[in-house]
């Protein structure tokens, strides 16, 4: 999966949330996107997963335009909005065989059991999503798009609601999709823990992309742009 | 075969919520009893004058039953940003469409199993055989009332006034299908058959097939608006 964005912009009435952004990511990159709150984060991922139309400029996936495709691309996208996307009156298991069918897939109910085991909800597959906490929902979130395995996986903010070993989950989710050649881009306040885990940095101000460069060690470029953001004590 | 499949599967998963949450049916069916009562004590209805009001006072209790399960009628999307998961998926959005007009035909449908015969109960009507021909043009009603109230549910998704605002945009709307509903069943109630109304009936069915064929066609634009 290869992203191309020319141009990117989009406005809420006058306000520009994101102004000419170019990008182009190469299979396996794992992006960590950072900036302060207000910066059009969101707003980025939401139009990388199509539920957001650009005002200007284009997005393309392998080559596809994701306008003009958008059907036939969006299986190819993921979004992980922690703790959200799922339906409360529907029991774990439930939730997972609706989307997985939605998706065209249909995994054996022993596959189901085993992803839920793994991400430690196998005891609660007959729960009502309503009854689970929003890290356990964070979980079956991770669960659900391991079934699904898109080629780009957006999320927004995933570490708020993990314990400590929901965001070793998590990584090792997102370490196994790059290393299968997706494209991973992570909008997150943990700077730290975006940045160990990336291969290229993304930083928006402002709605304009100030910064964007591959992981290096020592990197100044980063110390220097990062400086304002970076919590108390740096990394 | 897909746009089926998936139709099939949203409705299956629609009607699960509503088994578990029964908001909707339990809400319209206690409604539009209500409603019964209601008009059968505010209104004495003249033998000469029963082919005329009846079929009015019916459809005024299904459009007000069936505006509330429409304002219900996405409220699992709503919760927890759900819609956006649908969105995001290689989805027809015209099978989002057909499985949310079906899911509110079917409310709508059970409804209007107990109503119409209670209607008739409460206002001691005699022609009980004339029901299954009445319940047939209602059928067709609530096609045309489930088609556009699902396409005016899905634009005033998004207002922050939805609940007044989904009347006051679907009512003018909906005037033809009440209408047709109305001259046909009291073409019934009147002379036991539709041959006077057969106008009004190829205008129910008109409006149905072309709302039916545009909600598919154009839900996609509708929704992500």
């Amino acid at each position: 999966m290869r992203l191309i964005v020319k141009q990117l912009a989009k406005a809420y009435g006058y306000l520009w949330a994101l102004r000419h952004l170019d990008l182009e990511l190469a299979p396996g990159e794992f992006i960590a996107l950072l900036g302060p709150n207000g910066a059009g984060k969101t707003t980025l991922l939401k139009l990388l997963a199509g539920l957001s139309t650009p005002s200007a400029g284009t997005i393309e996936l392998d080559g596809q335009s994701l306008c003009a495709n958008s059907a036939a691309l969006r299986g190819q996208i993921g979004l992980l909005a922690p703790a959200d996307h799922l339906y409360d009156q529907l029991t774990v298991i439930e939730n997972l065989q609706f989307f997985t069918a939605l998706y065209g897939k249909a995994p054996q109910e022993r596959a189901l059991v085993t992803i839920l085991e793994e991400v430690g909800l196998a005891a609660r597959a007959g729960e009502y999503v309503a009854n689970l906490s929003a890290g356990l929902k964070c979980r079956l979130s991770i669960a659900k798009w391991r079934l699904l395995d898109p080629g780009l996986l957006l999320l927004d903010e995933p570490y708020g609601v993990l314990d400590g070993s929901g965001i070793d989950l998590l990584e090792a989710f997102l370490r196994r999709q790059c290393a299968n050649g997706h494209i991973v881009i992570m909008a997150s306040h943990h700077v730290a823990r975006a940045v160990q885990l990336c291969s290229r940095v993304l930083l928006l101000h402002q709605g304009r992309l100030t910064f964007n460069e591959a992981k290096q060690s020592p990197w100044p470029s980063f110390d220097r742009a990062f400086g304002e953001f970076l919590p108390r004590g740096g990394l | 075969m897909i746009l089926l499949r998936q139709t099939l599967l949203l409705l299956w998963k629609d009607l699960l919520i509503e088994l578990r949450r029964r908001d909707s049916l339990l809400t319209m069916f206690f409604f539009g009893t209500l409603l019964l009562f209601v008009f059968h004590f505010a209104f004495d209805l003249p033998p000469d004058k029963i082919a005329e009001l009846a079929p009015a006072l019916l459809w005024l209790a299904f459009l007000f039953t069936g505006t509330l399960g429409l304002a219900q009628l996405f409220q699992a999307e709503r919760d927890h940003h759900c819609l956006d998961a649908l969105l995001l998926a290689p989805l027809d959005r015209g099978a989002l469409f057909l499985a949310k007009t079906g899911f509110n035909f079917i409310l709508m449908f059970v409804v209007e199993l107990v109503v119409i015969p209670l209607f008739w109960i409460l206002f001691n009507l005699s022609g009980w055989n004339l029901l299954p021909r009445l319940f047939l043009v209602t059928l067709l009603g609530t096609v045309g009332f489930c088609v556009l109230g699902t396409i005016t549910a899905a634009i005033t998704l998004r207002a922050r006034a939805r609940e007044l605002l989904l009347p006051l945009v679907m009512f003018p709307l909906m005037i033809p299908v009440i209408l047709a509903t109305i001259r046909c069943m009291e073409s019934i109630m009147r002379t036991g058959d539709l041959a006077e109304a057969m106008g009004w009936l190829r205008l129910l069915i008109g409006f149905d097939v072309i709302f039916l064929t545009l909600g598919v066609l154009l839900f996609d634009s509708v929704i992500e608006s």
